[in-house]
């Protein structure tokens, strides 16, 4: 007990002595892991709408009108059968125009309109996927091919019953894209921040051994063990790092509610992330900080103390 | 307690410090190392507290042979020899009691060692009165007392003293010499680096004397030169 409180009292000498190169590293310290929980965030924020997205609507497979129930059954099944499908649900022309009635509730005039053409609207199978990413075997699978007819992509399918295969890829591939290049961009000035966090720290270490050497000399004389001398400035880093986590953690939130909580309510048909996410975040972040401070601890005091 | 065989001491820079040295000093002995500035005196002394290692030879110190102690052990070593410099190296935003309980602190004694054994090495040397004092306002010969204090306070085996009075005027030399002699009589055994012809002279002790890294002279009962 005496031992830990002889720590905590030089590791407070430290940061008061070295107090303004203390505060730099631990303003860059909450930067960086401020920029790496913010990446996570973004990260998460995109997994949600991709989620909900593809999760709502995969793969449409429309059907002609001429389909025999016997051979919708079968398609069923074949589409069931494939190893990238995980259900096909079946949407009859009645269901379809149902749904497009509830759609467009206030619009009388496309009603009206429904109404007497209702039948214009296709079956369908409603197709959930293992994987997104595996549309095409259902394409492959319907024996589909886009062709160009008189200057417009139409698709063609093969397999009888078959109108055509709707696919996402595209969404999904532009939403991919776009959580890639915000999260690498993030992540990459995180990373960049880090390090400074990681050199700013270490200096401030090598600042407190160099402005306490003389006690640092006398206390190898008089056969302190290394660890004796050094856990003092290991604590000095964890503590500055930790105020940098402590004080990313808080930002985070408030991004949260001055920034996601707004768009909340004014996007409503997208997903965002709760308390829960960024809660959930934390723990990682605090995680970084002790890794920052290990690092900076291993290299601010690597050729210090050579017996 | 201290046996050196043939030790050969060379710095990086092609410096030969020490050549093919060899000295046994017993348990309990007063040991004077003369010679003049260069002769190797404090590469002498750096090697006893394995500051530094010797090139060629073996060094023993307390029943260790220093080459063979590794790394993380060397602060054990190094708590049963005390250390006296000419700069009395005290840290000054600490008093007395606080710079000579430090030596113990950081050595993971409890506190009430502490408070037995600071008082009671700080009134051997003649500070009894003087705990709450800072540095600044002690006289040299003062601080000298209170750096011998904290080299003697976790009891050491050896107690090396590398030029203790280059500071310090004739009388007050006196002084510290009669207090490192009052420790060699507990059974501490002491070895002085210095060039102080009068000390030397006065002390008839043990003079071992280094020319250029070499033992010239090796008598007991000895003067300078």
């Amino acid at each position: 007990m005496r031992r830990i409180d002889q720590y905590l009292k030089e590791t407070a000498s430290g940061l008061r002595r070295n107090g303004v190169v203390a505060f730099a590293a631990m303003s860059t310290a909450f930067i960086a892991l401020f920029l790496f929980g913010l990446a996570l965030i973004i990260a998460r924020e995109f997994s949600l709408i991709i989620t909900y997205t593809t999760g709502n609507v995969e793969v449409q497979v429309y059907l002609t009108d001429t389909i025999s129930p016997s051979a919708t059954t079968t398609l069923q099944q074949k589409l069931q059968d494939l190893p990238a499908v995980e259900s096909a649900a079946y949407v009859s022309k009645e269901a379809a125009c149902e749904q497009a009635q509830r759609l467009f509730a206030d619009n009388q005039a496309f009603l009206d309109n429904l109404k007497n053409n209702c039948d214009i609207l296709p079956a369908s199978f409603r197709v959930k996927l293992k994987d997104p990413a595996l549309f095409e075997q259902v394409k492959a699978a319907m024996a589909c091919q886009d062709q160009l007819q008189a200057g417009a992509t139409v698709q063609v399918c093969a397999e009888p019953g078959v109108l055509r295969v709707q696919d996402f890829s595209a969404l999904l591939k532009q939403l991919n894209a776009i959580t890639h290049v915000l999260q690498f961009g993030v992540l990459a000035i995180a990373f960049v921040m880090l390090g400074a966090a990681v050199a700013l720290i270490a200096n401030t270490l090598r600042m407190g051994m160099f402005a306490r050497r003389k006690e640092i000399g006398i206390m190898r004389l008089v056969g302190a063990t290394n660890w004796r001398i050094r856990i003092p400035f290991m604590i000095e880093g964890l503590v500055e790092s930790l105020l940098g986590a402590g004080a990313a953690i808080l930002a985070l939130f408030l991004v949260k509610i001055l920034v996601i909580d707004r768009l909340r309510d004014q996007i409503r048909f997208l997903p965002w992330v709760r308390n829960s996410d960024v809660l959930s975040i934390a723990p990682l972040i605090l995680i970084a900080a002790t890794l920052i401070a290990l690092i900076a601890g291993s290299i601010g005091m690597r050729r210090f103390l050579d017996v | 307690m201290i046996s050196l065989q043939h030790v050969t001491k060379t710095y990086k820079n092609g410096v030969t410090a020490l050549e093919d040295v060899s000295v046994e000093i017993e348990k309990g002995e007063f040991v004077f190392v003369v010679g003049q500035s260069g002769s190797g005196k404090s590469t002498l002394i750096r090697l006893l507290m394995k500051e530094e290692e010797a090139s060629k030879g073996s060094v023993y110190v307390a029943g260790k042979h220093l080459a063979k102690i590794s790394t993380w052990k060397v602060p054990y070593l190094r708590r049963n020899i005390g250390t006296v410099f000419q700069d009395y190296k005290l840290l000054t935003d600490k008093t007395v009691f606080e710079n000579v309980a430090f030596a113990l602190e950081v050595i993971g004694k409890p506190k009430h060692v502490l408070d037995q054994r600071v008082p009671e090495i700080l009134d051997y040397v003649g500070l009894g009165d003087k705990l709450n004092n800072f540095p600044d306002e002690l006289s040299g010969g003062e601080q000298q007392r209170v750096s011998i204090a904290r080299a003697c306070v976790n009891r050491p085996l050896v107690l090396l003293a590398d030029e203790p009075t280059g500071n310090l005027d004739p009388n007050t030399s006196v002084d510290i010499m009669r207090l490192l002699d009052k420790v060699n009589r507990i059974g501490t055994t002491v070895v002085m680096a210095t060039h102080d012809q009068a000390i030397v002279d006065a002390m008839r002790k043990r003079v071992i004397e280094l020319d250029k890294g070499h033992v010239i002279r090796d008598q007991s009962r000895g003067v300078y030169a």
